[in-house]
Formats: C-alpha cells, sequence, structure tokens
C-alpha cells in the first residue's frame, strides 16, 4: 500500500513539473506571437515608404539613421529567425503535453488499481 | 438569458458540481484574461489619439518660431524652439523610427487607432459570449445547488 502511495506521489511531482513546464513553454510562445505581430506591423510599415525615406534604429538612448533596405533586410531576417523559433516551442510543448499525458495515464492507471485494494 | 443549455457540445446540466464549479473558474479566469487585453488596447488607442492631439496642436507652422518647453523628464523642462513644423519622427515599433511629414503621421496614428477599434470590437464581443456563458454556468451551479439541498432536507 505504502509502496504504491509513492508511486503515486512520484507520478504526481513529475506530472506537475511537466506542468509548469509546459507553462513556461506557452509563454515564451506567446512572447513570440507578440513579437511577430509587430515585426509584421513594422514590414507593412517600410513596405509602404518611399525608398529614400528616412529610417532611425534606436541605438540605446540615440537614433542612427539606417538605410531603408539594411532595415527591411533586419526585420525580414528577424522574422524568419522568429518563425523558426515558434515552430521549435511549438513542437516543445506537443513533446511536453505528450510527457504529461503519459504520465496522467499512468496515474490513473495506478489510482485504479489501488482503488479495488482500498475497498476490499 | 435562458436558463436552458444551448447545444455547445457539451451539456453543463449533467456535469457535477465539481465539475461545473472548475468549469466555472476556468470561464472566470479567461473573463479576467479577455478583459485585461481590452483595458491594454484601450489604453494603447488612447495614447495614439494623445500623438494625433500633439500632431495637430504641437507640431504646426502656428508653433513654428514661437518658444517651447521640452520636457527632459517630467519634471524638468528646458526651452527650446521647433526647427521644423512639416516633419516628425515615428516610432513604428521594434526599435524603429521613421521621418514622417505631419499628414502622413497623422495618417498612420489614424491606422493604428482603427487597427486597435476593429481589435477591441471583436474582442468586446468575444467578452460577451463569455459572460453569458458564465452566467449561464451560475445559473445552473446555483439549481443544482438549490436542488441538492433540498434533496438533502428531504431525506
Amino acid at each position: 500500500m505504502a509502496d504504491i502511495q509513492q508511486h503515486l506521489q512520484a507520478l504526481t511531482t513529475d506530472y506537475q513539473t511537466l506542468q509548469q513546464e509546459l507553462q513556461n513553454h506557452v509563454n515564451s510562445r506567446q512572447k513570440l506571437e507578440s513579437q511577430q505581430q509587430e515585426n509584421k506591423a513594422v514590414q507593412k510599415e517600410f513596405s509602404g515608404l518611399k525608398g529614400d525615406a528616412n529610417i532611425y534604429k534606436l541605438v540605446g538612448p540615440v537614433l542612427l539613421k539606417q538605410d531603408k533596405t539594411e532595415a527591411v533586410l533586419a526585420v525580414d531576417g528577424r522574422l524568419e529567425y522568429i518563425e523558426n523559433e515558434i515552430k521549435r516551442v511549438e513542437k516543445q510543448i506537443k513533446d511536453v503535453e505528450d510527457k504529461s499525458d503519459d504520465v496522467r495515464a499512468q496515474i490513473i492507471k495506478v489510482q485504479s488499481e489501488a482503488q479495488p485494494q482500498v475497498v476490499a | 438569458m435562458s436558463s436552458s443549455p444551448k447545444g455547445q457540445g457539451v451539456d453543463i446540466t449533467a456535469l457535477s458540481l465539481q465539475q461545473l464549479s472548475q468549469v466555472k473558474k476556468q470561464f472566470e479566469d479567461e473573463l479576467t484574461h479577455l478583459t485585461n487585453s481590452f483595458t491594454q488596447l484601450r489604453a494603447a488607442q488612447a495614447k495614439f489619439r494623445e500623438c494625433l492631439r500633439s500632431i495637430s496642436t504641437g507640431v504646426s507652422s502656428k508653433v513654428e518660431g514661437k518658444p517651447i518647453l521640452v520636457p527632459l523628464t517630467a519634471s524638468l523642462y528646458v526651452p527650446g524652439v521647433l526647427a521644423d513644423s512639416d516633419n516628425v519622427i515615428v516610432d513604428v515599433g521594434t526599435g524603429f523610427y521613421v521621418e514622417k511629414s505631419t499628414k502622413d503621421a497623422t495618417k498612420f496614428y489614424e491606422g493604428k487607432i482603427d487597427e486597435l477599434g476593429g481589435n477591441l470590437k471583436v474582442l468586446e464581443k468575444i467578452i460577451q459570449e463569455k459572460t453569458d456563458g458564465l452566467r449561464l454556468i451560475e445559473d445552473v451551479l446555483r439549481q443544482k445547488v438549490l436542488n441538492s439541498n433540498a434533496v438533502a432536507t428531504a431525506s
């Protein structure tokens, strides 16, 4: 009986850790999403600009003038990076979800095995 | 407001008290999150409106040449003169700033405000739906508690 209890305890701890991990991944996914949105808005804004428009980049406390092509390239690069990050994080989320489903199934199994013994 | 559950896949009257409370909590959490987002969008929209106002009153040919006070911090101002009343530098996000004419800048901010307005409308509809759902769940929950109390006193 104590064995089962201990086993169950360990599984529950595992499950909680996995849930926490999942939450972290979901948070980073959300952060990436908002960054993607912001960069997309900037990209859209750039596409409507003339070639000779003055673009500045905030570096620390000063604004540095930047070439349009350079700025567009920087934003495109960032979007690409963010997209890859999103894919990576989504895979992590799926992995953790699978793992936590697995652990949950184990918990239910152990619990249902313990049940008849309690009744008996 | 009807007390009968709509065809949403799951009949909420069939759920146990505990399950129902859980669903209720989930709805409440979602609602808090959505309301927070709504407030944030509202605040962002107000900020853009403020920018529009600043352009129309602060950056016009009427102001040119007149001395103005430029805030360095919230409590420290230095005198200055507006050098260019036709162009402004606009923060377009992610650390990029673009020089625009006041006309283009106004258009930019109006576009932003409209975009946010659209988002706000969509969000408002979702919040309304969630609130209705929550009310429905609360009704069923109350009914269930009353019923179980009646059963308890009857037996």
